[in-house]
């Protein structure tokens, strides 16, 4: 049998590892991600608090609330609602992070260059905020992103080149470094502003019939609209699910990675079912809070077995995923079992989330349980998550309890098998005179 | 007097592990500051600390940093997944203080 663990675990090493590690490694996934978590991520959840105000779960605060929601909204449009703009600067600012370049620059120059995409070329006084808005948040940000990434890089490449303006050396540093900047910036500006005022020369009807200008986000969206219902469906579900756990398999944050990936498509989702009450069902909490229970892989029941375990390995393990598998974090049971590299857990590991994804795919298809609507941090408990995230709905609670039955159900033979597995090596560590080579003594070598 | 930059990802479950390691240094009495950073920020701080020290979970990005750690003449390791996930705060020290030690003898 340990023979066996090793090869696969090779196999795994040589074979898997590489192919995800290069995908994981990418600079510009980095950068999006890293923008997503530092610079969107408080905006969004601060949002929408009073998005969840606005809209109560109960009828008869509802209608209480009414006359008042305008006003409410208020700080969420202008937080969560005008993320795409943060984005921009956050992905520019991210990215010259890793580019090892001044960051603050570039970043402010995406915050200009996205506002340049988002307005249409006209007189802006008489411009309608409102017409404009909805591309500020959910749906600017792929123009956020494409925008983050194309001024650094641009601005990089002008910084130490020739075509820069020049100061003597006595100018303070400062001075030198905004004149430094002048050049990229009134390329980049022009160059938005060109593409924009061709793009705004058209027009389209909107959704009430009015006839409105074209702007860069709006015919980016109208482009990937395919997309976006394409994203929204089991297949795609299926597909991202097995991405992130086959990344967790070997080790690899794959919530980090497939959420830079897919987060535009699973907020204009979001979006869209928040505040026209749409149907989508692939979005951010439908990954989050609906299958990740306990942790990427629902690994919370497998906590309750280490705690009871008689390897001594896994009731270390479980005492100290305890406290933290409260809060979806389960980085001790991924490194502690492990089920990262193990040949044996990793098959339950990519299995269980894939099980219950499809599960829940077809609860909010045929409309069992309300779907997703609000956003919250990945850390608010089991139970309670599923009913913020459904707006309310009690069923999201109970389809998270029934999802962790599930996940118990599957993992239990698995977990059976590595725990004959440890307890055999525990034992003969505590024999020394039996140590062998068949056998080792170190887990964790 | 010991700066650390613990290079992860979210930064979630890595304060956990940091936590349990200010106390293990208080009870061996050394000051200790630890700071989780992305790859991204760890790139642009790199010159602010003594000894660099990656999570297991982005074991996929550890030849650049170890590059950038050693081009700045820091020395870098890959936390033990073990005491990663036991967050054994004590052993991350020991490995740190370890690993400090023997960059030293290394250069001079």
């Amino acid at each position: 049998m340990s023979v066996m663990i090793e090869r696969s675990s090779a196999w795994v090493e040589r074979f898997l590892v590489p192919p995800l590690g290069a995908v994981a490694s990418n600079i510009f996934l980095q950068a999006i991600r890293d923008a997503f978590i530092i610079f969107t991520l408080p905006l969004i959840l601060a949002g929408s608090l009073f998005l969840i105000i606005a809209n109560p779960p109960i009828k008869a605060l509802a209608v209480l609330i009414a006359p008042y929601q305008s006003a409410i909204l208020v700080p969420f449009q202008l937080s969560f609602g005008m993320m795409a703009l943060f984005l921009a600067f956050g992905v520019a600012y991210s990215l010259a992070q890793y580019r090892r370049t001044e960051p603050v620059q570039p970043a402010v120059l995406a915050m200009v260059l996205f506002l340049i995409a988002t307005m249409p070329v006209s007189d802006l006084t008489n411009l309608k905020l409102g017409d404009v808005l909805p591309y500020f948040g959910g749906n600017g940000l792929l123009v956020g992103i494409i925008i983050g990434i194309l001024t650094t890089e641009v601005v990089r490449r002008f910084r130490g080149s020739r075509y820069i303006i020049r100061l003597p050396k006595s100018v303070p540093p400062n001075v030198t470094r905004a004149f430094e900047a002048l050049v990229p910036a009134i390329l980049l500006i022009t160059l938005v502003w060109s593409i924009e005022w061709f793009v705004s020369v058209h027009t389209f009807s909107n959704a009430d019939g009015k006839i409105q200008q074209l702007t860069l986000p709006i015919l980016l969206m109208r482009a990937f609209q395919p997309l976006v219902l394409v994203q929204d469906s089991y297949p795609a579900a299926l597909l991202e699910i097995v991405l992130m756990m086959l990344l967790w398999s070997v080790g690899i944050h794959g919530m980090n990675v497939v959420t830079a990936m897919a987060l535009p498509f699973w907020l204009s989702t979001l979006t869209v079912n928040a505040t026209a009450r749409g149907h989508g069902i692939v979005t951010e909490p439908f990954f989050h809070i609906f299958a990740h229970l306990g942790g990427s892989g629902a690994t919370w029941p497998l906590v309750i077995y280490m705690l009871r375990s008689r390897s001594a390995q896994l009731r270390t393990v479980g005492k100290v995923a305890l406290g933290p598998a409260v809060f979806n974090i389960n980085e001790p049971v991924t490194f502690g079992v492990p089920m990262a590299l193990n040949p044996v857990m990793m098959i339950p590991f990519v299995l269980v989330p894939v099980i219950i994804v499809t599960i829940n795919y077809i609860v909010f298809a045929v409309g069992l349980v309300h779907v997703p609507v609000v956003l919250q941090p990945f850390t608010v408990p089991v139970g309670v998550s599923g009913f913020v995230a459904s707006g309310g709905d009690i069923r999201g609670s109970l389809l998270q309890f029934f999802d962790l039955a599930v996940s118990a159900l599957i993992y239990y033979p698995f977990f059976k098998a590595w725990e004959r597995i440890l307890i055999q090596r525990e034992e003969a560590a505590a024999r020394p005179e039996e140590r062998s080579e068949r056998l080792p003594a170190e887990v964790h070598s | 007097m010991l700066r650390m930059i613990i290079v992860c990802s979210w930064g979630m479950s890595t304060s956990l592990l940091v936590d349990s390691m200010q106390s293990a240094a208080a009870q061996m009495h050394i000051s200790l500051t630890v700071e989780a950073l992305s790859a991204g920020e760890f790139a642009a701080r790199v010159e602010e600390c003594d000894v660099v020290l990656i999570a297991p979970q982005i074991r996929h990005l550890r030849k650049s940093i170890e590059k950038l750690a050693q081009s700045a003449g820091k020395p870098v390791a890959l936390i033990e997944p073990f005491h990663y996930a036991t967050m054994n705060g004590k052993a991350v020290l020991e490995q740190a203080l370890h690993l400090q030690a023997s960059t030293r003898e290394g250069t001079v």
